[in-house]
């Protein structure tokens, strides 16, 4: 009986569809108690039934019936492989520590809207779908829900002209970028009629130079991809199109600013995946050099603006653009490890993203006139003294999205660059092991000021609770872990790709 | 159960284990954490100790080799093993590392439990480099043992300037050695693995040889240091603490000499002949450049950092000899330079310990108040400049030896480094030692007490040990370099 419920087509989306109901039952119950006086804190029941929500859905989601399925449904739109799979539990479990790291952070920003949350997880649900679209409008209807949710959650510090601002410039580049992926997949579908990935496949996977039956010409196509790349890109916030991104990151409340800097990427690179490994390998070659160009570029950017930035978030903007340049390094090799390595370089960027941003929220200013986080390089001064063991865990993550050694930042690090030799791409590589020094002064300013320097006038801060304590041990354990034992990462980002090109 | 086999892991894992139980012991315990760390230091010497016991002379190959497996899927494996070469290395890092503790006894006070678990840490990187079997594995240590130097400097140095030293000392070796990191990803592509006697069985072409031997002597160059890129020495030596420039001195220099033995040489042979006038030459210009520059240093800490430039540069020359006596005279000179240049930093530490001050101009006629220290510094002075009987004596004159077979004009310049040596070591001798007390900077003088007195036994018994019957460190090493020549010519 329960395997006959169990079995009807909508089973491929069941976690979605399970997150979708939950969130409105949400909003149900956040509207019922507002208006009720006995509960002023009403942000801390939805965090933690968001989390708990989450939970069950990855418990959905790590369900075995369903991994092994690869079911593609609602008129193959939208589909459930492995890459989805994964990507969607990475997105869960980030999300989960995310509002956990969050809480603190609300009550003492005073925001204690209950919508906040609700659109955090409506982002998450776009992500979700973003992650198993498999067709161009399913991908841009979930692009849509979740940046949406980002605009809102952007602007969402009303009394902050930066936090407006910051919302307006999102959404205004946003807007446009999305109307440029609109653009792209209108053009494609005009040339070959469908929008499904799939077809796109069987349309195009075999070579139309010279000597083949249907003589095609490719250049609109391509021409069409070029926006649909733009597009992405402007998500992604690579070096020409990133200029939003620093204000944005400064503008916005850290909680959100946390959430867009960690979460969406694998997701936009998912979607990234499908098209070009997937529908338009064929044409891969066209557009290698075009994004190795943009990866450089962005690495460059990445290492050099970054120096000269003072603010930690518009610092950690910086150095998201080179992460997102090196992610983009692998990508543009085209080759079965290049895939590999992106896919480990990416987790590691959710983890150790995590890391650092969980310890930006736990250092709380002590001071009882201004409600403010830190902001300034020079507010951590005091850390080591208040704090030494935050102190130091923000000095083995820093030193390991710098890529030194004992940490597993180093190895993926090493990964990017490896492919990119293998496909030849030497100037490139050697560009961006220099531009790693770079960044990596950058990296080293913060442990130098928590460390080198000294200062009676600092900053002190509160003491951490020891769950959170817990969430950054564990991080930091991984960030060793998996350097000493890399096979997880390396056979399960195998899998993954073995899957998606065969 | 316990096989001798595994005595090399052993090595390396106790300095680890202690950094662990350290880490658990509460700060304010200021006296158990220092007793902790020197027990597990001299430890680990004893244990180094039996590795050279049990040390089969009679054979040029890797011995005590281990195999663990890492990364299996892309074929790097953590391979370890010693051969003659590497041995003598390990015990010199075993054996500092204890006086390094018993030096920093009383002058650290601040963050003291970072300070020996910095000093663990790096000695259990150091320890790794120095027997690790995998060019992926030796450059990630190599690059690990930056990271609690750089610590060491920018935490526990002396003066304002020690973030700049710090940074210096960072970014060029940190920018010397990613190059070699593209070398090594390079040399991964083409041959598949990193393992190094793997590696041996792969000849490169001549072209590649030329373009990978240049990276790789970038990043070794720095570490040595050459002349161009030697100015972060200076800089970090006089802002370290004085274990710290211990360590600097007697160990991590020798990290660019071991990386020319164990992967310049075999690895790209053609490329270092090819090569050996340029390096002669560089190294003729450091050997007399800096020996000059000393000579007009005004701060005691720089002086010696500066001849510590000069004896590396001439080990180099003696090991672009390319000839059995060339090469096992640049190790036992390397060996030597580790006992004299790292007492001679802690005979600084003495003096800097009770006054607080580096100049020379403040300190003369010592012998009258503290004849124990000055015997000591006589000793060592003479060490330096190479005496007959002490430790540099034997090394130098191998490596002339065996350069002159080769390149007479370059033994020749060489030579005059150790005239030059002379020159500043007994003038700055001569400054501290005689002449009046100078009593109107420094008014109280203390001799050496016992803890500081057997800090510099070790070093002493070392240097007149190598000096006196060298061949107990020289046939040791004998049928690896003899391995190694074979590996170069044919």
């Amino acid at each position: 009986m329960t395997l006959n419920l169990l079995t009807f087509k909508e089973i491929s989306i069941l976690p979605e569809l399970f997150l979708g109901v939950s969130i409105i039952y949400l909003l149900i119950h956040g509207i019922f108690l507002t208006v009720n006086k006995d509960h002023p804190l009403i942000k801390n029941s939805l965090i933690y039934l968001s989390i708990l929500i989450l939970s069950m859905t990855i418990f959905l989601l790590a369900n075995d019936n369903l991994t092994v399925l690869e079911s593609t449904n609602f008129n193959y739109s939208v589909t459930n492989d492995y890459l989805s799979f994964t990507s969607k539990i990475l997105i869960g479990t980030t999300s989960i520590f995310c509002l956990f790291m969050f809480n603190q952070y609300l009550t003492d920003q005073k925001i204690n809207h209950f919508e906040y949350v609700l659109l955090i997880l409506f982002s998450i649900l776009g992500l979700f779908l973003l992650c198993s679209s498999d067709d161009l409008l399913t991908a841009y209807l979930a692009i849509e829900l979740q940046s949406l949710s980002f605009y809102v959650i952007a602007a969402f510090k009303k009394n902050s002209t930066f936090s407006v601002e910051a919302g307006l410039k999102y959404f205004i580049l946003g807007a446009f970028s999305s109307s440029l992926f609109l653009f792209g997949s209108s053009l494609i579908y005009g040339i070959s009629g469908t929008i499904n990935f799939d077809d796109f496949k069987d349309l195009y996977f075999y070579d139309f130079s010279e000597n083949s039956l249907n003589s095609f010409d490719s250049t609109l196509l391509q021409f069409a991809l070029v926006f649909i790349l733009v597009s992405l890109f402007f998500k992604l916030a690579l070096a020409p199109f990133h200029v939003w991104s620093p204000d944005v990151y400064e503008g916005s409340p850290s909680s959100s600013t946390f959430f867009f800097a960690v979460v969406p990427k694998i997701a936009l690179f998912v979607l990234l995946l499908r098209i070009f490994y997937y529908s338009f390998y064929n044409f891969f070659d066209n557009f290698r050099y075009f994004l190795v160009l943009i990866s450089v570029f962005s690495v460059l950017i990445g290492s050099f603006v970054g120096l000269e930035q003072r603010k930690l978030k518009s610092l950690l903007a910086y150095s998201s653009i080179s992460h997102m340049g090196y992610s983009l390094l692998a990508f543009s090799t085209g080759t079965f490890e290049g895939l590999q390595m992106l896919y480990c370089y990416l987790t590691v960027y959710m983890l150790s993203g995590l890391c650092i941003w969980s310890i930006f929220f736990l250092t709380r200013l002590k001071n009882k006139y201004t409600q403010k986080q830190n902001k300034d390089l020079a507010d951590l001064l005091l850390l080591r003294k208040s704090n030494s063991f935050l102190a130091f865990s923000f000095s083995v993550v820093l030193l390991s999205i710098a890529g030194f050694p004992p940490m597993i930042g180093f190895l993926v690090k090493f990964g990017i660059f490896l492919v990119s030799i293998e496909a030849s791409l030497y100037f490139v590589a050697l560009i961006s092991i220099l531009c790693s020094v770079i960044s990596a002064f950058y990296y080293l300013r913060i442990v130098k000021v928590m460390y080198f320097e000294k200062g009676l006038a600092g900053k002190l801060y509160y003491p951490i609770t020891s769950q959170k304590a817990i969430i950054v041990v564990l991080c930091l354990f991984l960030l060793f872990l998996l350097f000493i034992n890399p096979t997880l990462l390396y056979l399960f980002s195998y899998k993954l790709s073995l899957l998606m090109l065969y | 159960m316990f096989d001798i086999q595994n005595l090399l892991l052993v090595i390396i894992i106790l300095p680890l284990l202690g950094s662990g139980c350290l880490s658990v012991i509460s700060f304010s315990n200021q006296h158990l954490i220092r007793s902790l760390a020197l027990q597990i230091s001299c430890v680990t010497f004893i244990f180094s100790l039996f590795l050279w016991f049990f040390f089969n002379k009679s054979l040029g190959t890797f011995q005590f080799v281990n195999k663990l497996f890492w990364i299996p899927t892309l074929n790097l494996n953590i391979v370890i093993g010693i051969d003659g070469i590497s041995i003598f290395f390990i015990l010199l890092t075993t054996l500092l590392i204890p006086l390094c503790f018993l030096t920093s006894w009383n002058s650290i006070n601040k963050n003291l439990k970072e300070f020996f678990l910095a000093f663990l840490i790096m000695e259990f990187f150091l320890i790794i480099v120095f027997c690790v079997l995998d060019l992926l594995l030796f450059y990630i240590f190599f690059e690990s043992v930056l990271i609690p130097m750089f610590l060491i400097i920018g935490v526990w140095g002396s003066r304002e300037r020690k973030i700049r030293a710090a940074y210096f000392f960072f970014l060029y070796t940190l920018l010397g050695s990613l190059l070699m990191l593209l070398t090594i990803l390079y040399i991964y592509y083409q041959v598949g693995t990193t393992d190094y006697e793997t590696l041996l069985t792969f000849s490169f072409s001549n072209h590649e040889q030329t373009l990978l031997w240049l990276a790789f002597f970038i990043s070794f160059a720095a570490k040595i240091p050459m002349v161009p890129v030697h100015l972060w020495l200076p800089e970090a030596h006089v802002e370290a603490p004085t274990a710290g420039s211990v360590i600097l001195a007697g160990i991590l220099l020798k990290l660019g000499t071991y990386g020319f033995i164990r992967f310049s040489f075999p690895l790209f042979p053609q490329a270092c002949f090819y090569f050996a006038p340029f390096v002669y030459s560089v190294s003729v210009i450091g050997v007399i450049y800096t020996s000059f520059t000393a000579i007009r240093q005004t701060d005691f800490k720089r002086i010696i950092a500066y001849t510590s430039v000069a004896h590396m540069n001439l080990v180099m020359i003696g090991l672009f000899s390319f000839n059995v006596i060339g090469i096992e005279g640049a190790i036992l000179q390397s060996l030597s330079h580790g006992f004299v240049a790292s007492a001679l930093f802690l005979i600084i530490g003495v003096v800097y310990e009770r006054h607080h001050t580096r100049m020379v101009k403040y300190y003369g006629g010592l012998v009258h108040l503290m004849p124990i220290y000055i015997i000591i510094f006589l000793f060592f002075t003479m060490a330096n400049i190479g005496l007959p009987g002490t430790s540099s004596f034997v090394g130098e004159f191998l490596i002339l030896v065996g350069s002159f077979k080769v390149n007479t004009t370059v033994t020749f310049l060489g030579a005059t480094g150790m005239v030059l040596g002379g020159c500043y070591s007994l003038w700055l001798f001569n400054r501290i030692a005689y002449g009046n007390l100078k009593t109107q900077y420094v008014k109280k003088y203390v001799d050496l007490n016992k803890r500081e007195f057997f800090t510099f036994l070790p070093l002493i018994l070392g240097t007149l040990l190598t000096g006196i019957y060298p061949d107990l460190f020289l046939n040791s090493i004998h049928m690896s370099v003899n391995m190694l020549i074979e590996l170069m010519y044919f």
